[in-house]
């Protein structure tokens, strides 16, 4: 097992006699990133509603599902969670930018040379033929780390809308926390909420309205301070709309 | 020495942790562990009965006898090791920040039982042996992966073994896997479909068709399955096996559990990311030896001489395959351990002192895991972390130990 547990998120959801019945749609999303950003643990958070206990290196490509329910549609979530060791990129994870209908870029906060990596990743997923039409979204994550904060809210939300994308910072480890505190609104998932605006987007290309995701607490959801919340709506969806 | 063989024979076959897997079928056991002595002790070492026994069922049975066997496997002389690595190995390394992510998050590589405070030392001990290797062949690069097999080794022989090892194995088997791309990896990868094209078409066609690719055995094939598996008693099996084995016998054995799971596989909806994620959970009681098994016949009726044949397979060339028989060759002439220790005493003898750094201690250094940390056995538990540890520790484990084991054994490991 490539990852710690990461057997239990498919437990129930993959078994022939819970299988959605064949006109489930299937939205298949990339996440990628620098090795040790979290993104092994973001995919977990959201597949298996936790946080890993022990993660390790992703080799090749480790993929998570989870079954959504959207304005009365079951739709699957594929999380395609990639190795972020350059070698592997180059010749490995090409396969499975194939079809892909989103991509998650995810760089650490506290990290600030894998910021500086994202753009050789977007040209990456450019090289692979995925361009802007694909919806395309960043987080910045291990913002419980608020002592050690490289790089800041202001700075990637410039990027992002350099990138005409939206920017999200969570954590994949307290999801509900937020450093400075404005946000703290209730036991909102923020990395549910993450993808399922990702969800949303590619169900519809209508403005987003976040829908309460299955299981979830009455409350609205309220996206992270990163969330690009002046861009261009045209160029970067999903943000002026919640 | 002496008290070392003694202790080392207390620690014996009876108390090693994969005992019980291959303990049942009594009387075959008795009589491997008589040839694998024998085969030990012939002059030159009578290694072709060392990889038979490596291959055939249970292996190599203890790690005591791994500590002794291993070595061989790879032409290495116990008593001329590399030094442990220095503080400098850390400096300006291309791959230190890579290699200390992946290891300090291989927590589940270690034993269970292992306290923290111990673990921690064996991931420096690892982080270093890896740099040690990669500095000492700046041709081969780090990949996400090696660090599990490292580990492995280091688990068994421990730190100054376990370079020398992980040294052999990155210039011969694992060789294509470390060139700057994963090109040659890929290559490797393209052996497993025309395998199981070969044994069942029906199987094959349909992977075709799902368009699943080899990813999926791609963690087995470079890890030599230590990522993918929760029992290490398993791994180490693996490891005898691979060891005695050509370098594609990790595809072999690939080949070997999806044709095992071929009805699952079938049943599957034929979609790649459905069967990716069925193939690339490995199961875990799978039927090890009778795999084992099957994979040398598969080797046998399609070795890959013949696989190479088709265009797919021509446009490369792989070192690890084309260096494979020089390296066999290599491992004919070796001397038993007892005359090894009498010549490589003698050479150092002549240059300095410190020379002789090569100790059997070495040997018996890690023992047997679930003993280090066992209750009876504390003396021999603080010389062997505190070796690992600082200068100011391994004073400190001397003046616990010396009785134990006799200060020329000590001073050997500085
Ligand atoms: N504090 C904190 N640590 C995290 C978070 N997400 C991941 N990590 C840690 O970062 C390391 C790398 O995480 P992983 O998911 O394996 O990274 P990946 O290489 O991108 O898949 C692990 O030690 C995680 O425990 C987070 O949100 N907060
Ligand atoms: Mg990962």
């Amino acid at each position: 097992m490539a990852e710690s547990g990461s057997s239990v998120e498919f437990s129930g959801s993959l078994t022939s006699s819970t299988l959605p019945p064949p006109r489930t749609r299937i939205f298949k999303i990339i996440v990628i990133g620098d090795s040790g950003v979290g993104k092994t643990c973001l995919t977990y958070r959201f597949c298996a509603g936790k946080f890993p206990e022990k993660t390790e290196a992703t080799i090749g490509v480790d993929f998570r599902e989870r079954l959504v329910e959207i304005d009365g549609e079951k739709i699957k979530i594929q999380l395609w969670d990639t190795a972020g060791q350059e070698r592997f990129r180059k010749s490995m994870v090409q396969h499975y930018y194939r079809n892909v209908h989103a991509v998650v870029f995810v760089y650490d906060v506290t990290n600030a040379a894998s910021f500086r990596s994202l753009p050789a990743w977007i040209e990456e997923c450019k090289q692979h033929a995925l361009g802007t039409e694909v919806p395309r979204i960043l987080v910045g994550n291990k913002c419980d780390l608020q002592d050690s904060i490289q790089v800041g809210t202001d700075v990637a939300q410039q990027f992002a809308d350099a990138h005409s994308m939206p920017v999200f910072e969570t954590s994949a480890k307290n999801p509900s926390s937020h450093g400075d505190g404005s946000y703290g609104s209730g036991n909102s998932d923020h990395v549910e909420a993450i993808f399922m605006t990702v969800a949303h987007k590619l169900k519809s290309q209508k403005p987003l309205v976040l829908s309460q995701p299955s299981g979830g607490s009455g409350g609205t959801i309220s996206l992270s301070s990163g969330m690009n919340d002046g861009g261009d709506g045209a160029r970067s969806w999903g943000c002026s709309s919640c | 020495m002496k008290r070392l063989k003694r202790k080392k024979q207390n620690a014996g076959v009876g108390v090693n942790g994969n005992g019980p897997v291959t303990r049942e079928p009594d009387c075959g056991r008795k009589q491997k562990l008589a040839e694998i002595h024998q085969a030990l002790i012939s002059d030159p070492v009578d290694i072709e009965t060392l990889r038979r026994a490596a291959a055939s069922r249970g292996g190599l049975l203890t790690d005591e006898l791994r500590r002794k066997v291993w070595p061989k496997l790879l032409n290495i002389n116990v008593y001329d090791l590399p030094h442990k690595p220095g503080r400098d190995v850390r400096e300006n390394h291309k791959d230190y920040n890579q290699v200390l992510l992946d290891v300090r998050r291989s927590m589940k590589r270690f034993p269970k039982g292992m306290p923290a405070t111990e673990r921690a030392v064996l991931q420096e001990q690892l982080i270093d042996i890896i740099l040690e290797v990669l500095k000492r062949n700046p041709q081969l690069h780090y990949y996400q992966g090696y660090h599990d097999v490292a580990v492995t080794l280091l688990l068994v022989v421990g730190e100054r073994m376990a370079i020398a090892l992980l040294d052999t194995l990155s210039n011969y088997h694992l060789r294509d896997f470390m060139d700057p791309t994963m090109d040659s990896t890929k290559h490797i990868l393209n052996y497993l479909m025309p395998i199981l094209e070969q044994v069942d078409t029906e199987l094959h066609d349909f992977m075709m068709r799902s368009e699943v690719g080899t990813i999926f055995a791609l963690s087995w094939l470079i890890t030599w399955y230590g990522h993918v598996l929760s029992e290490f008693k398993h791994t180490l099996r693996l490891y005898d096996f691979f060891l005695a084995s050509h370098p594609l016998m990790p595809i072999y054995l690939a080949a070997t559990i999806v044709l095992h799971r071929e009805k699952e596989v079938k049943q599957t909806e034929c979609d790649m990311a459905m069967v990716h994620h069925l193939l690339s959970r490995i199961p875990q009681d799978l039927p090890y030896e009778l795999l084992i098994a099957q994979s040398q016949d598969l080797f046998n009726q399609y070795p890959p001489s013949l696989l190479a044949k088709r265009a797919a397979l021509q446009s490369r060339k792989s070192l690890s395959i084309s260096t494979f028989q020089a390296f066999q060759l290599s491992t004919l002439h070796q001397r038993p351990d007892s005359v090894l220790q009498r010549l490589t005493k003698a050479q150092g003898s002549t240059t300095s002192r410190h020379a002789s750094r090569h100790s059997g201690l070495e040997a018996a250094l890690p023992r047997d895991r679930g003993q280090l940390w066992g209750k009876g056995n504390r003396i021999v538990k603080m010389a062997v972390w505190g070796l690992s540890a600082t200068l100011g520790a391994a004073v400190f484990a001397v003046a616990q130990t010396a009785m134990d084991w006799g200060p020329e054994v000590l001073l050997q490991l500085f």
